[in-house]
């Protein structure tokens, strides 16, 4: 039988559209990978990246200090094993008009062509989440074009306090505002949790329109006010279309995968010639290729494992590395790294044992 | 918040990158790549008048 004529029903049910295709532009969306740690063990009160689900980005002003984390905590039955967790520590009961919290998913414009953006064709989008507070009211979910620096946001609700609620959201597409076909930032979907003033004194941008900051936010309640309040996502997925599917669970490695193109740990199999007393210049592989050149960090800790290692020269000792004097030509599939040591055998071969680095090249 | 950036140079003495620390201890090297977004606060930090150290590349 040519494939043409197989009925649609002989493929099975991962041929319908609820199989994996990677129809979820989101990355990370179940919350299952956490390479920087499930945390919590720090607080935070500015933007950045931080312990918790890869990918989600906390983004920070005024908004008191809080904790991200991983969490075992989700709803019942629906095949999550995680969530993200935000948990306040330090209220700000009153907010300055300037002040905005949220969780945003940077995306790559290459990642996005798909939504035929700036476009007559332009798709019709689809969020759907697992949300849950002690804080009930209306939240906004916010999506941001900054090639073009235009914007769109549409509100949920939180009906119930501490239950976990399914929300799903539709968007317009937008036949304005062409997407960069590249690696750098595109658009930001952006989960808010408090909003100043400045944020919600206009009109909610219900509708595709050059950015205006007084429509971002309007009606979001101020999940900050106490330290009493959290706040759990999960199951985060957006399609083309006007209809949610359901959530698109992808094999465990193919979602680490996707995340190390932003973040990973290596070390392991590096190799390289000590040059001097302390000095050893060594030749990165990285794991998967990072979306860019990456910054690079050393871990800190001399334990040989996922997290720390050392410097080994075969039959003669291994050494406690003490930092990284300089890397270059970096490229999205390996650089060089000068790694400084506590000692080395110099004029020999020498490689890493562990992952005691970290390279990051997140948006 | 971002304490210092400083000059890095390779064994051949030339400039390959930067040192970046953060004010939380917090301790990057960021490659000469406009699409690094720690390369990106770099230059916005210089914009606001901050200035890179430089001690050079000799030994």
């Amino acid at each position: 039988m040519a494939l043409s004529t197989i009925p649609f029903s002989g493929l099975g049910a991962d041929a319908s559209n609820q199989g994996v295709n990677f129809r979820n532009i989101i990355i990370n969306g179940d919350m299952s990978i956490a390479q920087r740690g499930a945390g919590p063990s720090g607080s935070f009160g500015g933007s950045g990246y931080s312990e918790g689900p890869d990918r989600w980005r906390h983004s920070l002003n005024s908004c008191g200090n809080w904790q991200t984390s991983q969490s075992t905590d989700v709803p019942s039955g629906q095949g999550f094993a995680s969530s993200l967790k935000l948990d306040c520590t330090s209220a700000a009961a009153s907010l300055a008009a300037t002040a905005e919290f949220q969780m945003v998913q940077r995306m790559e414009g290459q990642m996005l062509q798909q939504l035929k953006k700036g476009t007559s064709n332009a798709e019709s989008t689809t969020m759907s989440f697992w949300v849950k507070s002690n804080k009930t009211g209306t939240y906004i979910v916010r999506i941001s074009d900054s090639d073009n620096s235009r914007h769109i946001a549409k509100s949920y609700t939180i009906n119930s306090s501490s239950t976990w609620e399914k929300k799903t959201i539709t968007f317009d597409g937008d036949t304005s505002g062409v997407l960069d076909n590249d690696n750098a930032r595109s658009i930001d979907i952006m989960f808010f949790l408090a909003a100043g003033s400045n944020l919600q004194s206009g009109t909610l941008a219900t509708s595709w329109e050059a950015n205006t900051i007084a429509n971002q936010a309007v009606g979001q309640v101020n999940v900050a006010d106490s330290t009493s309040n959290e706040w759990y996502l999960t199951g985060v997925q957006w399609e083309v279309g006007t209809s949610a599917s359901d959530f698109e669970f992808l094999p465990y490695d193919v979602n680490y995968q996707r995340c190390q193109r932003y973040y990973q740990r290596g070390g392991n199999g590096w190799t390289g010639w000590a040059y001097g007393s302390n000095n050893t210049e060594m030749y990165c592989n990285l794991i998967t290729p990072m979306r860019a050149g990456p910054s690079v960090s050393y871990s800190g800790s001399s334990t040989d494992g996922e997290n720390g290692g050392r410097m080994h020269i075969a039959g003669v000792a291994n050494y406690t590395i003490t930092g990284i004097s300089d890397t270059g030509s970096q490229t999205t599939t390996g650089f060089l790294i000068n790694v400084t040591t506590g000692g080395n055998d110099t004029q020999k071969t020498a490689g890493i044992k562990g992952c005691p680095f970290i390279m990051e090249s997140e948006l | 918040m971002i304490q210092s950036v400083e000059k890095k140079y390779n064994t051949l003495n030339e400039f390959s990158c930067y040192e970046l620390i953060y004010t939380s201890g917090e301790k990057w090297i960021v490659p000469l790549d406009e699409e690094n977004r720690h390369y990106q606060e770099i230059l916005e930090w210089v914009a606001e008048g901050n200035t890179i150290t430089d001690n050079g590349g000799g030994e």
